[in-house]
């Protein structure tokens, strides 16, 4: 299971307990919406090479 | 009928990122990919959104819709005043969201 | 159609409506568990109740994390329609989930003015 973790704001205390939670024992990777220019490409290539992404507020 | 792989499904429920909506409908395309897009709740203000028009004319009318529930609630007039680029088709249930996690392989919430 | 099992998280007051959400998805055959965080409770109208009640008959639930369950939203037998769910045991639980939804916007800093708060 390969599991990518995406945020759309800073991630509060409740967000990365869940996070560290669902992460456990698998292939985690992450990526930052809350940037001023993210790299779009770089995010469609994480999401089709995940199983599964959750997209934080 | 089972999710087709190359095909990444949006579901927006936030009414403050049309700027990730279209960079991210945008990049999938670039990519290949095909896309299938539900506004519900408080994203149909992004209907009045320029870039909206032409997000709908790229998706196609099989695959972008909005909840009219929504677009009634937030005070719209669903039959006289359908966005720009949708068709009263377009004008949908939460039934939509269920074909987005029926027949996308990969997902986001927006 | 396999039946999928979704987390909808709502961590701001204004978006109950992830509990229509959750119900749209359990009309579709699919197990829909709508999470009200820290006590953003929406008001306990008719509409609303029947629908948390409708999500628990179609074997979904609606819980509440970080807060006490409100007794304002109960069955005919005055039971609790709101399940209690801590942030360790949501944790554990949507691991198994095949989608996490959080829903609309994160929690407001500020509390809301007498205009909007009820």
């Amino acid at each position: 299971m390969k599991i990518l973790q995406v945020y759309r704001s800073e991630p509060n205390s409740d967000v990365k307990t869940l996070v560290g939670i669902l992460n456990r024992d698998r292939e985690a990777d992450e990526f930052n919406l809350n940037v001023e220019n993210p790299d779009y490409d770089t995010l469609v290539a994480k999401i089709f090479t995940a199983d599964k992404t959750v997209c934080w507020w | 009928m089972s999710a087709d792989p190359n095909k990444l499904a949006i579901f927006v429920t936030s009414p403050q990122h049309m700027r990730h909506v279209v960079g991210l409908a945008n990049a999938a395309e670039k990519a290949g990919k095909k896309l299938m897009i539900f506004f519900t709740y408080k994203s149909i203000h992004l209907t009045k959104d320029p870039r909206f028009k032409v997000l709908a004319e790229k998706c196609g009318e099989d695959h972008i819709a909005i909840c009219a529930d929504s677009y009634t609630c937030e005070g719209y007039d669903a039959a006289a005043d359908i966005p720009a680029g949708l068709s009263g088709k377009q004008m949908r249930t939460q039934a939509f969201h269920g074909a987005l996690l029926d027949e996308c392989g990969k997902y986001i919430v927006l | 159609m396999e039946s999928l099992k979704v987390y909808i998280l709502v961590a701001n007051r204004m978006y109950n409506d992830g509990i229509r959400s959750g119900l749209g998805l359990a009309v579709e055959n699919h197990y829909a568990f709508p999470v009200i965080m820290n006590g953003e409770f929406p008001s306990f109208s008719t509409y609303m109740s029947e629908n948390i009640a409708w999500v628990k008959d179609m074997e979904g639930q609606v819980y509440s994390c970080g807060a006490v369950a409100p007794d304002a939203c109960v069955d005919e037998d005055g039971d609790k329609l709101i399940a209690e769910i801590s942030l360790e045991e949501l944790g554990e639980a949507m691991r198994d989930a095949d989608f996490i939804i959080p829903y609309g916007l994160s929690k407001q800093t500020n509390e809301p003015p007498p205009a909007c708060a009820e």
